[in-house]
């Protein structure tokens, strides 16, 4: 029974849910409590301990169909083998492994499903199958776990048959193993995709964070979408918390006062004005023509992303002219909104001072000390003129403006890029070029804006 | 021990069962999922963390069990600000100052017995104890349902509402079902509580505590379950109405609304149309009587043009 919960919440664990020890101590008791016999209300009964939200719920039944669907029959064997231990234990133990060793061929062939499970479970833990790592490894285990169940004796018997002529018996035995290596290959196959469909993604998530993404593939846009949702979620909770601590202001002295009329007018207890925080007001302007459409791409959709602690979001897209994205984000899909984006906003040579002018005409009177202006684009404006005037009157108004540049520094200021005249006016000016960068300067904004 | 085991969990089966059908009586109708939440928390000692949609009757489910179980409910309603002093216990500064007052003749004479100033302060100390006994201490939630001496139901209602220190501060309570008082030292009650926590998922519940806690999620019923509620709820209700009703509701929750109607506001619907006796569902009657299922003017435009196809649905 430990066992069988051990392998459960490894599985659980590798699939991207978190099982902490004292809940599977808790998994323990519940288990020890309802019995093994009821395959539903076991279900219900250890979601209660080991998964907490509704996502982890609907990763809990899936993980619980796989394992079961695989492994009931397996524990049910090998709970009445441990009916049978009860006599006496050592005895019962060691005729088992012995058992095992001498007659893999009588096992396979007294048809007895279960305790052939019993055993493949057994020789597979002694061969740490829990451990594996890839599907290229399926191969190795198939055979370690082969070894353990006592492969040595089985081609000893064949090449005895053969020896001794017996072609009907070789042809037999033969047939035995291979039928028993499928059988074992099978198992291990399943385990596989039970243990590894996670760690797999883990890898790729995490290559494709770091990744320029400039260099993204389409086919990576779905898992990629995922990590920024992961990322806002992350900041979200980290950002949502500070602004509480800093809420608190002033001792309010009238309400102190009312507060302590009942000890006496004696001072207890204090009360404190609360401040309010200023939401930081945001606009972004993002180039979406070829080159940096990706990079704005996530950029906008990590942005709308945050509408929890960012409130007050608009954006802009631009490549020779500019026009307002916010309400798509609003009342579409992320991710067409991302789509249809690109695809009323791009096309054309990209033109940055007719961005700003457009920005400024959109803007008005709307932008004032607390707004944040982002711009993200590569700054390669076609030889046309950069409307640095436009740009400083912006960034008068404004609170601040932040350039994301997505091509590395080393080539800002050539050829076409007017990167080098916009620095000036901007108060931070950055390289970010990966779904880790986007993080950190989002990060860096909102460290700043409280 | 096969055989132990395959009696316990028999009996786990039938005490299941057991609360179920003592919670029908009461008139909380539930699924076997919360019937074992209920009994699982009861054996292991553990609080639940119950978490929903509003209008579930995740408060309900609380008292269902504190009827059942014929102990006292103790309620604590979290909101923000909620602090020691208003869940566990405070002084009763009032009645200390008072009492100092009418005993200062008291207090004058033994400090007139003593010569030197150590032995008045020595003196003095001892009444410090007097002051900072339980006699002073009022008790607030908590620490009432921590005290109370055969055991009691603990519901602490809506715990999203509350601050992350308040969260914090609920660990000790709930994994030791005890509290410490710096002047008297740890409270420790006799029968361990048993505790609800119920949330509407506007913050997410912190690790620290989830891993204490059982967590049960109640959805909305499917449309069995739910029709069972009505005619437990509102027996008088015509077969047929509670049927197109029940379907109804639940074709209205498959709409894209601000806020989906609860089994609450199903209930008070149900009410309503069998006060103006209604045998059938018309649209118009429909469309005046929506405002008790929906809250939000623009889910009542929303699901306006639908209803027609809904009730049409509904009577299938």
């Amino acid at each position: 029974m430990v066992d069988f919960l051990r392998d459960f919440i490894h599985i659980l664990r590798s699939s991207d849910l978190r099982v902490s020890t004292s809940e599977s101590i808790d998994a323990m008791n519940v288990v020890s409590e309802v019995g093994l016999d009821d395959k539903s209300l076991l279900k219900d009964s250890l979601s209660f301990s080991l998964a907490k939200t509704l996502r982890e719920k609907e990763i809990f039944n899936k993980c619980f169909d796989n394992f079961f669907e695989e492994n009931y029959m397996n524990l049910k064997g090998e709970k009445l083998s441990k009916e049978n231990h009860e006599e006496d234990i050592e005895f019962d133990e060691l005729n088992n492994i012995e058992n095992t060793e001498k007659n893999l061929e009588e096992l396979y062939k007294s048809s007895d499903k279960t305790s052939l499970m019993t055993v493949m479970a057994l020789a597979a833990r002694d061969a740490n199958l829990q451990d594996i790592k890839l599907f290229t490894q399926v191969g190795m285990f198939t055979r370690k776990i082969f070894d353990e169940m006592g492969l040595e004796k089985l081609n000893n018997d064949i090449f005895q048959a053969a020896r001794e002529g017996d072609g009907k018996r070789e042809g037999e035995l033969k047939n035995i193993r291979e039928n028993l290596r499928l059988e074992i290959r099978d198992y291990v196959e399943n385990q596989v995709k039970l243990r590894t469909t996670n760690a797999g993604k883990q890898l790729r998530e995490d290559a494709l964070s770091q990744m320029r993404l400039t260099q993204a593939d389409k086919s990576d846009y779905q898992i990629m979408s995922g990590i920024i949702k992961k990322m806002a979620r992350r900041l979200i909770s980290v950002h949502s918390r500070r602004k509480r601590k800093s809420q608190r202001g002033v001792l309010d002295i009238r309400s102190t006062i009312r507060a302590n009329q009942e000890y006496d007018g004696i001072l207890f207890e204090t009360v404190w004005k609360k401040t309010k925080v200023d939401r930081p007001k945001i606009v972004a302007l993002c180039d979406v023509s070829g080159s940096v459409a990706n990079v704005s791409r996530f950029f906008l959709m990590f942005l709308h992303s945050l509408t929890e602690i960012l409130p007050n979001v608009r954006t802009f897209a631009f490549s020779n002219k500019a026009g307002e994205v916010t309400d798509l984000f609003e009342n579409k899909d992320i991710e067409v909104a991302a789509a249809e984006t690109l695809l009323l906003n791009g096309g054309g040579s990209t033109d940055y001072g007719q961005a700003f002018v457009d920005l400024e005409g959109f803007l008005e009177n709307n932008i004032d000390r607390k707004t944040t202006v982002i711009i993200l684009g590569d700054a390669r404006s076609n030889y046309g003129d950069p409307r640095c005037d436009v740009l400083k009157t912006i960034q008068e108004k404004s609170k601040r403006i932040l350039f994301l540049n997505p091509e590395p520094k080393s080539v800002w200021g050539t050829g076409d890029s007017e990167m080098l005249r916009f620095v000036p006016y901007c108060s931070k000016s950055k390289v970010c070029s990966s779904l880790f960068d986007l993080e950190r300067v989002v990060d860096d904004m909102l460290r700043s804006s409280i | 021990m096969s055989n132990n085991k395959t009696s316990s969990n028999g009996s786990a089966k039938d005490l299941i069962e057991n609360i179920q059908s003592n919670f029908e009586k009461q008139g909380y109708i539930c699924n076997t999922h919360i019937a074992t939440a209920i009994f699982l928390s009861q054996s292991l000692g553990k609080p639940i963390l119950v978490e929903g949609p509003p209008g579930v009757g995740k408060t309900e489910l609380a008292k269902a069990t504190a009827e059942w179980m014929k102990k006292p409910l103790i309620r604590l309603q979290c909101y923000e600000g909620l602090d020691e002093a208003k869940a566990l216990y405070e002084w009763k500064y009032g009645k200390q100052l008072l009492y100092t007052q009418v005993l200062k003749d008291k207090l004058n004479q033994i400090v007139s017995k003593s010569d030197s100033l150590e032995s008045s302060i020595n003196n003095l100390n001892n009444f410090d104890d007097i002051f900072f006994s339980e006699k002073f201490l009022e008790p607030r939630p908590l620490l009432k349902a921590i005290e109370s001496e055969n055991g009691s139901v603990l519901l602490i209602d809506e715990i999203d509402k509350s601050d992350d220190e308040f969260e914090a501060f609920l660990l000790e309570i709930l994994s030791e079902y005890q509290v410490s008082i710096p002047e008297i030292g740890t409270i420790k009650g006799n029968v361990k509580p048993i505790v609800f926590l119920t949330s509407n998922n506007t913050r997410e519940i912190g690790d620290a505590l989830k891993r204490r806690c059982l967590h049960l999620y109640i959805p909305f019923p499917d449309p069995f379950l739910e029709e069972k509620i009505i005619s437990s709820r509102v027996p008088e209700i015509d077969k047929n109405l509670k049927i197109q009703l029940v379907n109804f509701v639940q074709g209205l929750r498959n709409l894209d609304l601000k806020k989906l109607p609860s089994v609450s506001e199903t209930i008070d619907w149900a009410r309503s149309l069998v006060l103006l006796n209604v045998k059938n569902l018309e649209p118009n009657l429909v469309r005046e009587t929506l405002n008790i299922l929906l809250k939000f003017q623009t889910d009542i435009d929303v699901s306006d043009p639908e209803i027609d196809n809904l009730i049409e649905q509904s009577k299938k």
